[in-house]
């Protein structure tokens, strides 16, 4: 019972979370403004939902869950920042300047 | 975990999902396209997650797993693509 609001928190946290992120990235155009936006859809808010995990009881589920935890950790500041770096790149270039 | 929960969750990740393919069609430029394609295939991660909750089976998550793996490596190479980069130089 504790688990099950446990876990309806989490999902309601993190899909409140994409939610502001993706209005985030609707309402700026500039790319640097966008990934700061985006770094709550691709990080906390699919972390808030896999750790909802905990509640299903199932073994399997929880594991598989953790990894992709883990994967995610890992990876989603690593693919903001190679965007981050290519439109710094394309700034100095001065291919765009409105970003 | 209540079904009803998780099926307006589902329903939710699936709006969301609809606002990533508007971000993604209004998108400039390649970086922004890179970025749209790259909170989609999150917003997938997380809507396949959800079904795996719902279904109470774990395959869905392994499939999540290796959708944020292929994004992940995507993302990396045409970033560096974009300014004439190979992926290891």
């Amino acid at each position: 019972m504790i688990l099950d609001v446990l876990a309806i928190a989490l999902i309601g946290a993190g899909l409140t979370l994409a939610t502001i992120g993706l209005y985030g990235l609707l309402r700026m155009p500039a790319i640097f403004d966008q990934l700061h936006a985006a770094g709550l859809v691709t990080g906390p808010a699919t972390l808030l939902i896999l750790l909802a995990a905990i509640a299903t009881g199932s073994a399997e589920i929880i594991t598989s869950a953790a990894l992709v935890f883990i994967f995610v950790l890992i990876t989603a500041p690593l693919s903001s920042h190679a965007i981050a770096q290519a439109a710094y790149r394309a700034r100095d270039l001065g291919e765009d300047d409105d970003r | 975990m209540p079904e009803i929960v998780l099926s307006v969750a589902a329903g939710w990740a699936t709006l969301l999902l609809v606002a990533g393919g508007l971000l993604l069609l209004r998108a400039r430029d390649t970086l922004h396209r890179i970025l749209a394609l790259d909170v989609i295939v999150t917003i997938v991660v997380a809507l396949l997650t959800l079904l795996s909750y719902l279904r109470d089976v774990s395959y869905y998550i392994d499939a999540a797993l290796a959708l944020a793996l292929l994004s992940f490596t995507a993302t990396l190479v045409a970033a560096r693509h974009v300014h004439g980069q190979g992926p290891f130089s």
